[in-house]
């Protein structure tokens, strides 16, 4: 047996790490049913993608219908289904899916040093239920979508349209392959580590995977017990949430946010892994602070589970729970500005380079931190009962999601598409597609900020004419952000088609999945190799020992760590 | 150094054991990564039933002006705690015979493995059994006339179903010990249908306090 440098601690799970099944011929096999961890994460992306897609274009539909105050674009009955499937499919079948199932299944296991994750059937299948759950999802439009929002407030979704029980099936099922996702995952980062990868060496992209998987494990389980009362009351009227069979409304307030506002974390946690990662790759410097942006996503995942109520400050709860509610909120604040110092320190004085991932991380960090800083506001409890139910509470939540994970994912997508494809897409473009995002984002959500605090209430498809010009600049910002898609789409598919070959390291970037072929090949490593030290030295050699690089990617062995980065 | 630590590389020791052994390798970490996900997975149906027992105590704590409430001017009779009582025996003395069975399946005492096995099955149906006759008798209005009912029948008819599958878990783990799946060294199966097993134990525990003795 090799020795290694001192320092290495052996894992002890080296005969699973050694296992290697035979690769599938078939196409069904290696492609469809396929249980390698790298092409469910890309069955992911694109099922995600086309529902982002989707999701997108009820966006549209709500924003052409605002353009003026008494639209008849569609009526207020569709109106309330169509905002109401945006959220629950953004939630639901777009951005949860795409951090955790999409870039934890590709990335994660690369990251550590595995063959795939610890149950790789177990993945297959869980995959499987995402796009069965979106089609019921969707397909309720056949019947009656759910219109009472994406939280399903009853007793309205009591009364809500046949759809809203399918609402609640599809939510169920992403529900347990989320779970099933978490458990994988767990196991994977506990026990699949390759030797030396020691907690305090894995990046950070994995430390945010498993406090996300913390959270998906425990938090969506509660979230279906939530859902399966509800199905059992519109279907065979056990009476839990209808107040006149002396059930409680407010009871599936705090199941539903003890599950969703966790869920923010769900969605936001990978995003701050993708950063961490993209941030010092650029800057070309050590990160800045390493244990504590992975101690932090640990603090941020445990405190999460106590800050449900600060969505219920105005639905009645007893008055003498809001004030530590409201401290509690303000609290997780606290490991989240550790992070943005940390993120800040790690660019200062650094060697930058503006790529494409690079603009979004940035665009990330601006967009993230407002609305993060409008998040206060609306913890504030006397400012909340000004600003709850009104478009401010659109445009904090927005400025989080689109402006934090979805611009993450962005970021994400074009920093590892060359590990992806093995091809670099156009940088131009890639940059023009930022620069578009970041100014139509701006320009659909800012005004959202002024028109909640005139008072305009969200959810409605009718409005005071006073509103009219910034609904107006809201609405013609958000075409234009639409339109950029298609530029992003367009980018991706000429890459795959004819882009420039990326080799196995085009960012000169030092996490494990960088020393491979790329895309990497099935089994990822032919000899699982050794690691040393954090993977963002910047400047030392690399920390891996053993890399038996595996075919296609002979220049990624050790020796390469001292070669200047390559133009891009 | 440096140089010579690359060279070398990492591998396993392939060969150095022999075929059996490297098999029994692999056998227990992929045993270990296997129970881990098990122990989260029950831990995560742990929350599914917090959630519920969350939403009893909520509703009647806050909703409920007395208890049992009152349903049509009639307030609801308590349930029968001492035939709950000797159902929860029932229940827990299979929890003792799976351990002993799991025990003398270690120690490759097959007749009492057998025998234990079967007692269990035969207790976990039998709770199922008394769970049918009390779900007949109780006089709360049903599962939908009040939220004693919601909350009785969807907690314990959960827990009902846990048992149910346990039950039918167990059989084919019975069955596929006579076809000699498992040996004296790799029975994971077993492991989990027992941790599994004192789960649904446990999680009864809580449930006979809130329903039989609050
Ligand atoms: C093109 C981009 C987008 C536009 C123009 C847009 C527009 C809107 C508007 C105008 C509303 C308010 C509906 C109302 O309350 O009357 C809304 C609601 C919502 N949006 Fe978006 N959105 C976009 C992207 C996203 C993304 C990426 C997410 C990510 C999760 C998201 C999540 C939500 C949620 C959860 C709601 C609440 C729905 C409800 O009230 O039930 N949106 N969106
Ligand atoms: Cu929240």
């Amino acid at each position: 047996m090799a020795t290694l440098a001192p320092g290495v601690k052996t894992g002890s799970y080296h005969a699973v790490l050694d296992h290697i099944h035979p690769e599938p011929t078939s196409f069904i096999r290696k492609y469809i049913f396929s249980i390698d961890h790298k092409v469910i994460g890309i069955q992911y992306m694109i099922t995600g993608g086309l529902f982002f897609l989707i999701a997108g274009l009820l966006a549209e539909i709500i924003r052409v219908q605002l353009l003026s105050p008494q639209n008849t674009f569609v009526t207020a009955a569709t109106y309330n289904q169509v905002y109401s499937m945006h959220g629950s499919a953004m939630v639901w079948m777009v951005i949860i899916p795409l951090v955790t199932g999409a870039f934890g299944n590709f990335v994660m296991p690369l990251q550590i040093g595995a063959r795939d994750v610890a149950f790789p059937w177990l993945n297959l299948a869980a995959f499987w239920m995402f796009p069965v759950a979106g089609v019921i999802l969707f397909s309720s439009f056949l019947i009656g979508a759910p219109d009472a929002g994406w939280t399903e407030y009853p007793p309205i979704s009591l009364q809500g349209p046949p759809g809203t029980t399918m609402w609640c099936i599809a939510i169920f099922l992403i529900g347990i392959s989320s779970t099933l996702t978490g458990i994988n995952f767990i196991v994977t980062i506990v026990k699949m580590r390759a030797p030396g990868m020691t907690f305090t060496r894995m990046p950070l992209f994995v430390w945010a995977q498993l406090a996300t998987a913390g959270l998906s494990f425990i938090a969506t389980t509660a979230l279906a017990g939530a859902l399966l009362a509800l199905f059992l009351e519109r279907t065979f009227g056990v009476p839990f949430y209808d107040p006149k069979h002396g059930g409680s409304p407010l009871l599936w307030q705090h199941m539903f946010w003890f599950y969703s506002h966790p869920a923010v974390y769900i969605m936001i946690l990978p995003a701050f892994g993708i950063v961490s990662e993209v941030l010092p790759t650029f800057s070309r410097k050590p990160i800045f602070g390493y244990k504590m942006i992975a101690f932090s996503s640990v603090a941020i995942a445990l405190l999460g589970f106590s800050v449900w109520a600060h969505h219920m400050f105005t639905s009645g709860m007893v008055p003498w729970l809001q004030l530590p509610f409201m401290i509690l909120t303000m609290v997780i604040a606290v490991p989240t500005g550790i992070k943005i110092f940390s993120w800040m320190a790690t660019l200062w004085g650094g060697s930058i380079r503006w790529t494409t991932p690079m603009l979004f991380a940035t665009g990330f960090l601006i967009t993230f931190t407002c609305g993060g800083l409008t998040g206060f506001f609306l913890a504030a409890v006397p400012a909340d009962y000004h600003e709850h139910g009104t478009y401010f509470v659109v445009a904090h939540f927005h400025y989080v999601l689109y402006g934090g994970s979805v611009m993450g994912l962005f970021a994400g997508i074009y920093y590892w598409w060359p590990k992806m494809t093995g091809r670099m897409y156009d940088e131009r473009l890639g940059q023009i597609h930022f620069w578009i995002t970041f100014l139509a984002f701006n320009g659909t959500f800012m005004p959202m900020h002024w028109l909640g605090l005139m008072g305009m209430p969200r959810r409605v498809p009718y409005y005071d004419p006073a509103y009219q010009f910034w609904n107006q600049f809201a609405s013609v910002s958000s075409f234009v952000l639409a339109a950029s898609m298609l530029l992003f789409l367009y980018n991706l598919f000429t890459s795959f088609r004819s882009g420039k070959i990326a080799g196995p390291n085009p960012w000169g970037a030092r996490t494990l999945e960088w020393m491979i072929a790329s895309p990497p090949p099935y089994y990822n490593y032919k000899k699982i190799p050794a690691v040393l030290a954090t993977p963002y030295d910047f400047g030392n050699p690399l920390p891996y020992i053993g890399l038996d690089a595996a075919p296609g990617a002979t220049e990624a062995t050790p020796t390469m760590s001292s070669h200047p980065v390559p133009a891009y | 150094m440096a140089v010579s630590i690359a060279k070398q590389g990492y591998n396993l020791g392939h060969g150095e054991h022999g075929d059996h052994e490297h098999e029994l390798v692999i056998y227990q970490e992929t045993r270990d990564m296997r129970l881990l996900g098990f122990v989260l997975f029950l831990g995560s149906d742990v929350v599914l039933f917090s959630a519920f027992i969350f939403a009893y105590i909520y509703l009647r704590t806050t909703v409920s002006p007395t208890w049992p409430p009152i349903l049509d001017g009639h307030q609801l009779p308590r349930l029968d705690t001492a035939f709950a009582a000797v159902n929860s025996v029932v229940l827990f003395g299979s929890g003792v015979t799976m351990h002993y069975a799991l025990e003398n399946w270690k120690h490759g005492n097959r007749p009492r493995y057998n025998l234990f096995m079967l007692l269990t099955i035969l207790l976990g149906a039998g709770f199922l059994g008394g769970q049918a006759y009390e779900y007949a008798h109780a006089q709360i209005g049903g599962w939908s006339g009040s939220i004693f009912g919601a909350s009785f029948f969807t907690l314990t008819g959960m827990h009902g179903f846990h048992v149910f599958v346990g039950v039918v878990y167990l059989i084919v783990l019975w069955l596929q010990t006579q076809r000699n799946v498992y040996d004296q060294e790799r029975y994971f199966g077993l492991t989990a249908g027992t941790l599994y097993w004192h789960f649904v134990d446990v999680i009864w525990v809580a449930l006979f306090f809130l329903f039989y003795l609050w």
